[in-house]
């Protein structure tokens, strides 16, 4: 596919047209340090976050907590969206696994996991399985019930349709099933990804020595409140990054879905 | 009843029944039908009298009460013997035009360079040479059924069931897919069983046409439907041994329309 | 088919008393370490007495207060501002990049920005969770008022209405059911946050006791609070459930 310089500029005229008022915000948050309206005890100007971002930067700060955080988040993850297509998908094909497991996954619906964290580093200590076990609970639900919708919508004429063509029963799942709900799987999925960030964050902040949570947690206990608004700039960041690119992902693998319209992702959480 | 020396497909006193908020409900009572090889036969009958249920069951997707016998041994379900086209059409979304079209070939490990012949064979059997790389979503309606239809092809099943397959297409478009079903058939000499609503189509295709009543549905009238079909479409619509047949069949699925309670039998 | 017993739900019954019942034989059976998984007869008993002394009580209300303020601000706000991104262009423009920027961070990161200007009180946790809880309504509310159906506002503009009266009489209850919807998901949000909040930085409510109990291998404590907050949570969704059927049973979906 050819890229016209065209639509290039276009594209990135937009971009930058969609970003200004983060820019307007930026000269705001300047005006109001520099001018004295905000105590400077409170809100470090821009300029000195920055300095502060790029020194964790350089100094190799971030990217050692960054990696820590984004394992255990990735681990949890994996763990969880695997469990969560499996259990969803047993739930769809069996009532009586369904009715069976029915209560356990909606008691976890209720309970906040993060709940959860002081009683896994009373078990776990305060290492990474603790967060990765956190991770993995609250990626589970939005995986189970996901995953679960999508199978069970599936059309019964696609089922069908496979049978008569010579699809038995251990490969529905895999040729059929998974992947008529693959718009759903994938929508659970970036819920997931969300709920990775927070609770390994939340773990870090709560029952850690490392990771980008605790860096946070760290900096504003010393008082050194750029590098604190840095780190958490730093976060934000990478956090949008991932869903950015799951979101590409999702376009890509999803290219056959109905409604796989360009301005989707924009409009839809 | 026409009796068949060995027939293809033989539905024994078949009976289905649904649950409901106020009992049972009885879709089908006792139905029996014989279809000899190579036959085209048409189910035809008011709306909820059964017969895609009845499709359904010989498909192997139901289960039911009787037995369905098929080159003299029960059926267990669905099998590669019986291709079926749904109105719906059934594609895999996720699935090119030809990995459609591939699908039940790869169910059976067929070779990649078998695979791509009998598949492009195909294509250009249903005209669609140059659409192998589309998805289902940028297809139109005849585009999406000529696929399912291929993709039916591909395991070349003895036996083609087909559930009002032209049901969601414009009027001219079903006139084409209905004379591309009759070439297939007159090349092929497959068993065929399509249920439809559509008389007109019934007596167009089908060399018998089985009326079935209203729910508890049951094969209550056959006719024979003799007629030569290598006249063009522009003759054979027009001619008066036609339009006997076809008011015939008319005037019975009507009665039972009637009798079901229902106006809306479609008298094209 | 014989019927199944409708007045029992025996599977899901059989499969928690099932749990419990493993739980405490295990316990009981020093399989674990009693510190690890104390028995359920243990952890029901401690429950009794936290309610008894009334801490419970108040880390509850303290809890429930925190999140609900949060919960309630930060809904208000969220509808005002989708609404008001779904009829001008300008808004849309002016707010689309913070929400796209926050809706996937992980907002308790905020945490120590909120302590920083508003202390270690109530005040701090119920703006984070205001702000934890302004995402997903904006996104849910703009969404729904978007999607009202053009034939309702067609037949409302038809029958001789203006755009402001569309928007009041036709768009908004129409947005109600989602909106909604929106609040209920929003609901589980400001519970984890302000449970997050008290744990990372204490100052009394539920979350703060557990980590101190935990701090103290109080583990009886641990799990007594963890059962209340499921709990909690398990009545807030079906409150709001057999709400939204009741009053708003009307909406298609």
């Amino acid at each position: 596919m050819l890229i016209r310089p065209e639509a290039v500029s276009a594209g990135a005229a937009r971009l930058i047209g969609r970003m200004s008022p983060l820019v307007l915000f930026i000269a705001l948050w300047y005006g109001a340090c520099s001018s004295g309206l905000v105590n400077s005890e409170f809100l470090p100007t821009p300029t000195k976050v920055a300095a502060a971002l790029a020194d964790l930067v350089s100094g190799g700060e971030i990217a050692r907590n960054l990696f820590v955080t984004l394992f255990r988040a990735a681990v949890g993850l994996a763990l969880g969206s695997i469990c969560g297509i499996w259990i969803g998908l047993m739930m769809a094909r069996s009532e009586r696994f369904k009715a069976y497991v029915t209560p356990i996954v909606g008691g976890t619906y209720s309970l906040p996991k993060s709940a959860l964290i002081p009683l896994f580093a009373l078990w776990f200590g305060i290492g990474n399985v603790t967060a990765i076990a956190a991770v993995f609970l609250a990626c589970l639900l939005p995986m189970i019930v996901n995953t679960y919708h999508g199978v069970v919508t599936t059309p019964k004429v696609l089922v069908w349709s496979a049978q008569a063509l010579g699809t038995t029963d251990r490969e529905l799942p895999s040729q059929v099933l998974l992947r008529s709900a693959m718009p759903d799987i994938f929508t659970g999925l970036r819920i997931a990804l969300g709920f990775s960030f927070v609770l390994a964050i939340s773990t870090e902040m709560i029952a850690s020595t490392s990771g980008i949570g605790k860096l946070i947690f760290l900096y504003g206990e010393n008082g050194t409140y750029d590098y604190m608004f840095a780190a958490i700039a730093c976060i934000v960041a990478v956090a949008f990054v991932a869903d950015r690119v799951t979101l590409l992902g999702m376009h890509r693998l999803l290219r056959w879905h109905e409604s796989a319209a360009a301005d989707y992702e924009r409009r839809r959480p | 009843m026409l009796n068949i020396v060995r027939p293809k497909i033989e539905i024994r006193r078949v009976s289905k029944a649904y649950a409901s908020d106020h009992g049972p409900v009885l879709a089908l009572r006792d139905t029996d039908l014989a279809v000899g090889e190579g036959e085209f036969v048409s189910i035809v009958g008011p709306s909820g009298c059964g017969k895609s249920t009845l499709l359904y069951i010989v498909g192997g997707f139901l289960d039911a009460d009787g037995d369905v016998i098929i080159d003299e041994k029960a059926i267990m379900g669905p099998g590669t013997d019986r291709g079926i086209v749904f109105q719906e059409y059934a594609l895999f979304p996720w699935l090119t035009v030809e990995d459609n079209i591939g699908y039940g070939l790869d169910r059976q490990h067929v070779s990649a360079t078998d695979r791509k012949k009998i598949i492009d064979r195909l294509i250009g059997v249903i005209g669609l040479t140059g659409f192998e790389k589309r998805y289902p979503r940028e297809l139109s309606g005849g585009m999406k059924q000529r696929v399912a239809i291929a993709r039916t092809l591909a395991c070349d099943p003895a036996i083609l069931l087909l559930d009002e397959p032209f049901g969601a297409l414009d009027a001219q478009t079903r006139e084409i897919m209905q004379d591309e079903l009759l070439r297939i058939w007159l090349e092929t000499q497959k068993t065929v069983l399509l249920v439809t609503h559509d008389v007109t189509e019934a007596v167009y295709l089908s060399n018998r046409i089985c009326i079935m009543s209203a729910r508890p549905g049951q094969i209550i009238e056959q006719f024979t439907v003799d007629l030569d079909r290598t006249r063009p479409r522009e003759e054979l619509v027009l001619s008066p041994d036609f339009n006997t047949i076809r008011n015939k069949v008319w005037l019975s699925v009507r009665r039972q329309a009637l009798a079901a309670g229902q106006q809306n039998v479609d008298p094209s | 088919m014989p019927q199944k017993s409708v007045l029992i739900p025996w599977r899901p019954v059989t499969s928690v008393v099932l749990l419990l019942l493993v739980w405490e034989l295990a316990a009981r059976a020093k399989l674990t370490p009693p510190l690890f998984l104390p028995p359920f007869s243990v952890v029901a008993d401690q429950l009794c007495r936290s309610i008894a002394d009334g801490s419970l009580t108040n880390d509850l209300a303290l809890s429930l207060a925190r999140a609900f303020g949060g919960l309630l601000v930060g809904t208000a706000t969220g509808v005002a501002c989708g609404l008001v991104m779904s009829r001008s262009r300008f808004a849309e423009w002016l707010i689309d990049p913070f929400v796209a920027l926050g809706f996937p961070a992980p907002k308790i990161a905020f945490l120590p920005i909120f302590i920083l200007w508003f202390g270690i009180g109530s005040s701090s946790k119920i703006l984070l969770v205001a702000f934890a809880c302004i995402f997903p309504v904006v996104i849910g509310t703009y969404n729904a008022a978007r999607s009202v159906g053009r034939l309702f506002v067609w037949s409302a503009l038809s029958l001789g209405s203006n755009r402001r009266s569309i928007f009041f009489h036709v768009i908004l209850p129409a947005c109600y059911p989602r909106i909604f919807t929106t609040f209920r998901i929003a609901v589980p949000v400001a519970l984890i946050t302000t449970f997050t909040a008290e744990m990372v930085a204490g100052g009394g409510g539920m979350g703060a006791t557990l980590i101190y109990s935990q701090r103290f291998f109080e583990s009886p404590t641990v799990f007594a609070y963890i059962v209340v907050m499921m709990c909690v949570g398990l009545v807030l969704d079906s409150a709001l459930l057999s709400f939204q059927r009741r009053f708003l049973g009307w909406a298609e979906n």
